[in-house]
C-alpha cells in the first residue's frame, strides 16, 4: 500500500507540471502576453516615467525574460530544492530552499497570502453543501429503494435528473432576481458574504436596546442560504441513484433474506443491515465529487460575488496576472489530484477485496 | 481472401441471417430498446424542435420579408440576406436527411457521404452565396408604413435577431406581448428570435465538441484495449493526466487570453473531454479482443483499422453512446456558463450571454429575459440527459432482466 501511494504521489509531479505548463504557454503565447494589463497606464505617462517603471516591473517579475526562462524560473520558485533567488534577481547557490509561491502582479501582494483568505472561503461553501447533499440523497435513496417501481421512486429518479440538468447559472440569476430583489421580494442579499456593519456585530444573536441583533453568525447564514442552494441541487441525482442502486442490490442478497427468515421486521432490515452495508459506495465517491464541486463554486462565487478561490483565479486570469493564475491552476490541480487518490485509496479500505499492491 | 473473410470474421452485428430475415445489430437493438421509453422520446422529441429551430432559423425569425411585392414587382429579401453558413446548414440538413433515408448503405460510407457534402458546399457557399454587407432592418417597415408595399409574406417571428428595433426606441426592455412575445432586450432586440437563432450555437457547440471528443478517446481507448500490455499502460498514465486536467478552468483560461472564437472553445472542449470515451472503449474491447470473431479476423489478416473499426466498434461502442449523450449536455452547459460570465461570442445570439443580460448594473430585473433563456437551456440539458438516462438503462443487463 505504501509503494502504491508513493507512486502515486510522485505520478502526481508530471501532471501537475503538464498542467501549468500548458496554462502558462497559453498565457504567454496568447496576444498581449503574460502581464500584458500592467503596460496599460504606461500609455498615459510622460516617456522617461513609462520607460522608468516598465525597467521597474521588467526587473521586479523579469517580464523581459524569454517565457520558457519565465517558466522555468517559476518552477525554481516553488521547488523546495532548487536555485536560492537573490534580492538583486539573479540566482544564487543550488540547495535547499523554502519553496515561495511568487507576488501577484495585479495586487501587489504575496500569493500565499491572497489564497489563505480566499481558500476557506470556498472549503467552507463545499463543507456546508456536502453534507446537505449526502443527508437529502441518502434518506431518498433509501426511500426509492424500499418504493422501488412506485410513485416515489419514479418521482425522485426524474426529479433529481431534472435537478441536474437545471444550469447553475439559470438558478442563481433566477434565485437573485426573486428573492434578492427589491422588485420582487428583498429577503435575501444578492452577494458577499456578511454584512458591512459584521466585524462591529456581536458573534450569536441577542436582544440589545435597538430591539433585535442579528449577530455575526446568523448574519452569515442569511448571506449563504442562495449560495449553498444553489451548490446542492445538482449533486442529489448522482448520489441518490447510487445508495438506491446499492440498496436495492443488498435487498436481495442473501443475508437480507436470512434476516427476515429470522423474523427481524423489515424495518430493521433495512435500516441496520441493508443500510449499513449500501454506505460503502457512498463513502468512496465522497472525495471523487469534490473536484467537481469545486467547479461549481467557482460559478457560484462569481454569481453571488463571493471572494472564494473561484473568485480570485478568473480575475488572475482576466488580470493575466501570472503568479496568480499559476499558483490557481496548482493549488486546484493538487486538490482534484489529492481528491482522486483518496476517492482510490478510500475504495481499498472500504472493500477488502480491492487491493493496489 | 476478401471472400473468406467475410464468412469466417463475419461479426455478430452484420447483415442478415441465412434465411433472409434482417438481423438487428447490436447497436440497433440498444437504439430500438431507448426509443421505446418515454422519458428518451421526450428527449429525442425536443432534440428535434431545437433541431427545426437552427436548422431553419432564418425562416423562423426575420425582420425581412420572405416575399414582397413592390412597385408590381416581387422580390425575396429573406433569401437575398441569407449568410453562407445558414446556406450551408440548409444544405447539410436536407443532405442528412436523404442520406438516412437511402437504402443498402453502411453507416461509416453515410457518414462519409455527409461530410463530403459539406466540406464541398463550404468553399462554394462562400464563393457563390454573397449577402449584402449591410443590413438595415427598418427599411421595410417604413416601406410598409409609407404605404409602398402591395403585398407580402413574413417570418412568424419578424423580428431578426439583431434587430434592434432603432426605429421604434419605446420597444427597449419590454415584457413579454402580442408583438414581442418574449419581450424584448435592452438594446430592442426581440428575445424569442435571438433563443430561436442561439439554438444553433447551442447545437453547434454540442455536437462538434463531443464528436471531437469521441474520434480522439475512440481511437485511443481502442488501441489501449486491443493491444493491451505496454500501449495500455502508458495510455492509462496520459487518460490520468488528462483526467486531472481542470477542463473548466483550462477553458476558461483559454478563452479569456485568446480572441472570441466559437471554434477554440469546441476544440478545447473535446480534447480535454476524451477521457470517459477512452476509458469505456478500452473496458469493452479488452473485452471483445479475445472473442472469437476477433481471433478469426486477425487470423485472416484483415488489416488494423478493419479489426479495430469494422468488426469490434460496433460491438463496443454502447457506453460511448451513453457517455455521448450526457457528453452533449455538458458541452452545452460549458458554453452557455462561458457565454454568462462574458467570454462567449459577441455578436451572436447565446443562451447564456442573453441570461447574464437579466439583470441590469441599475439593480433592476427583467424576469422574461432570465427565464426563457434559461428554460430553453435547461430543457435542452434535460432533454440529452433523459435520452442519456435511457441508453443506459437499455444497455444495462440488471434492467433488461428485470423488465422481462
Amino acid at each position: 500500500m505504501f509503494s502504491y501511494i508513493l507512486r502515486r504521489l510522485l505520478l502526481m509531479l508530471p501532471t501537475l507540471l503538464g498542467v501549468t505548463a500548458v496554462v502558462f504557454f497559453v498565457m504567454a503565447l496568447s496576444p498581449g502576453g503574460v502581464g500584458g494589463s500592467l503596460l496599460n497606464e504606461l500609455g498615459t505617462m510622460e516617456a522617461n516615467q513609462a520607460k522608468a517603471l516598465r525597467d521597474y516591473y521588467n526587473k521586479r517579475y523579469h517580464l523581459d525574460d524569454p517565457i520558457v526562462f519565465q517558466y522555468a524560473r517559476w518552477l525554481n520558485q516553488i521547488s523546495p530544492l532548487g536555485f536560492e533567488p537573490l534580492d538583486d534577481g539573479t540566482l544564487g547557490a543550488f540547495g535547499f530552499k523554502p519553496p515561495h509561491l511568487g507576488y501577484s502582479f495585479s495586487k501587489g501582494r504575496p500569493v500565499t497570502a491572497l489564497y489563505s483568505e480566499a481558500l476557506p472561503i470556498t472549503l467552507m461553501l463545499n463543507l456546508l453543501a456536502v453534507p446537505i447533499i449526502y443527508t437529502v440523497a441518502i434518506c431518498s435513496g433509501i426511500l426509492a429503494a424500499r418504493y422501488h417501481g412506485k410513485l416515489f421512486d419514479v418521482v425522485t429518479g426524474i426529479g433529481f435528473l431534472a435537478l441536474w440538468s437545471v444550469p447553475t447559472i439559470w438558478a442563481g440569476v433566477l434565485l437573485i432576481g426573486f428573492l434578492a430583489n427589491k422588485q420582487y421580494f428583498h429577503g435575501f442579499p444578492a452577494g458577499g458574504l456578511s454584512s458591512t456593519m459584521a466585524d462591529q456585530m456581536s458573534f450569536l444573536p441577542q436582544w440589545a436596546d435597538q430591539g433585535f441583533q442579528r449577530g455575526w453568525l446568523l448574519d452569515r447564514a442569511w448571506h449563504l442560504c442562495l449560495p449553498i442552494a444553489c451548490m446542492i441541487y445538482a449533486g442529489f441525482a448522482f448520489l441518490s441513484k447510487l445508495t438506491r442502486g446499492a440498496v436495492l442490490e443488498n435487498l436481495s442478497a442473501d443475508f437480507a433474506r436470512t434476516a427476515r427468515a429470522k423474523g427481524v421486521s423489515d424495518r430493521d432490515v433495512l435500516l441496520r443491515h441493508v443500510f449499513r452495508n449500501s454506505l460503502l459506495p457512498l463513502i468512496t465517491v465522497a472525495a471523487g465529487i469534490l473536484p467537481g464541486l469545486l467547479v461549481g463554486s467557482v460559478i457560484v462565487e462569481s454569481i453571488f460575488s463571493i471572494p472564494g478561490m473561484g473568485k480570485l483565479t478568473i480575475d488572475a486570469i482576466y488580470a493575466r496576472d501570472r503568479e496568480l493564475v499559476l499558483a490557481g491552476t496548482l493549488i486546484g490541480g493538487l486538490l482534484s489530484l489529492f481528491c482522486i487518490l483518496l476517492a482510490d485509496l478510500a475504495y481499498a479500505v472500504a472493500d477488502p477485496r480491492v487491493s493496489y499492491d | 481472401m476478401t471472400s473468406a473473410s467475410s464468412t469466417i470474421a463475419d461479426p455478430p452485428h452484420a447483415g442478415r441471417t441465412s434465411d433472409g430475415r434482417k438481423h438487428r445489430s447490436y447497436v440497433g437493438q440498444v437504439i430500438a430498446r431507448t426509443v421505446v421509453r418515454p422519458g428518451a422520446r421526450l428527449g429525442l422529441l425536443w432534440i428535434g424542435v431545437i433541431v427545426f429551430c437552427a436548422v431553419f432559423a432564418p425562416f423562423l425569425a426575420s425582420s425581412l420579408p420572405l416575399a414582397v411585392k413592390i412597385d408590381g414587382q416581387w422580390s425575396s429579401p429573406l433569401l437575398r440576406h441569407l449568410t453562407p453558413a445558414d446556406v450551408i446548414v440548409l444544405v447539410a440538413a436536407p443532405g442528412a436527411i436523404i442520406l438516412t433515408l437511402v437504402p443498402r448503405l453502411a453507416l461509416g460510407n453515410r457518414l462519409l457521404l455527409w461530410l463530403a457534402v459539406i466540406v464541398v458546399s463550404i468553399p462554394l457557399c462562400f464563393w457563390l452565396v454573397r449577402p449584402p454587407r449591410l443590413v438595415v432592418y427598418d427599411d421595410y417597415r417604413q416601406l410598409a408604413a409609407a404605404g409602398r408595399i402591395e403585398s407580402a409574406y413574413y417570418a412568424p417571428i419578424r423580428f431578426s435577431p439583431t434587430d434592434r428595433l432603432r426605429d421604434q426606441p419605446g420597444m427597449k426592455n419590454q415584457p413579454p406581448s402580442a408583438v414581442h412575445l418574449l419581450g424584448t432586450e435592452a438594446d430592442g432586440a426581440d428575445v424569442l428570435s435571438r433563443m430561436i437563432h442561439a439554438a444553433r450555437i447551442a447545437l453547434a457547440v454540442g455536437f462538434i465538441a463531443t464528436g471531437i471528443a469521441i474520434v480522439i478517446g475512440v481511437t485511443i481507448g481502442g488501441l489501449m484495449g486491443y493491444f493491451s500490455g505496454i500501449v495500455d499502460l502508458v495510455g492509462m498514465r496520459i487518460v490520468e493526466i488528462f483526467a486531472a486536467i481542470p477542463t473548466f478552468f483550462l477553458l476558461l483560461s483559454f478563452v479569456a487570453f485568446f480572441p472570441r472564437n466559437l471554434y477554440i472553445m469546441m476544440v478545447i472542449i473535446g480534447v480535454t473531454g476524451w477521457v470517459g470515451y477512452a476509458r469505456f472503449t478500452r473496458a469493452e474491447f479488452l473485452k471483445l479482443r479475445q472473442q472469437d470473431f476477433v481471433q478469426a479476423a486477425v487470423a485472416c489478416g484483415l488489416p488494423l483499422r478493419s479489426i479495430l473499426f469494422r468488426q469490434m466498434l460496433p460491438n463496443g461502442v454502447a457506453p460511448v453512446l451513453v457517455e455521448a449523450s450526457f457528453g452533449v449536455a455538458a458541452a452545452i452547459l460549458y458554453e452557455a456558463t462561458l457565454s454568462f460570465l462574458g467570454l462567449g461570442l459577441v455578436d451572436e445570439p447565446s443562451w447564456g450571454q442573453m441570461l447574464s443580460a437579466a439583470t441590469t448594473a441599475s439593480g433592476g430585473f427583467n424576469w422574461w429575459i432570465a427565464l426563457y433563456p434559461g428554460l430553453a437551456i435547461f430543457l435542452t440539458v434535460f432533454a440529452y440527459n433523459l435520452v442519456g438516462e435511457a441508453l443506459r438503462d437499455a444497455i444495462d443487463p440488471h434492467t433488461n432482466r428485470n423488465n422481462g
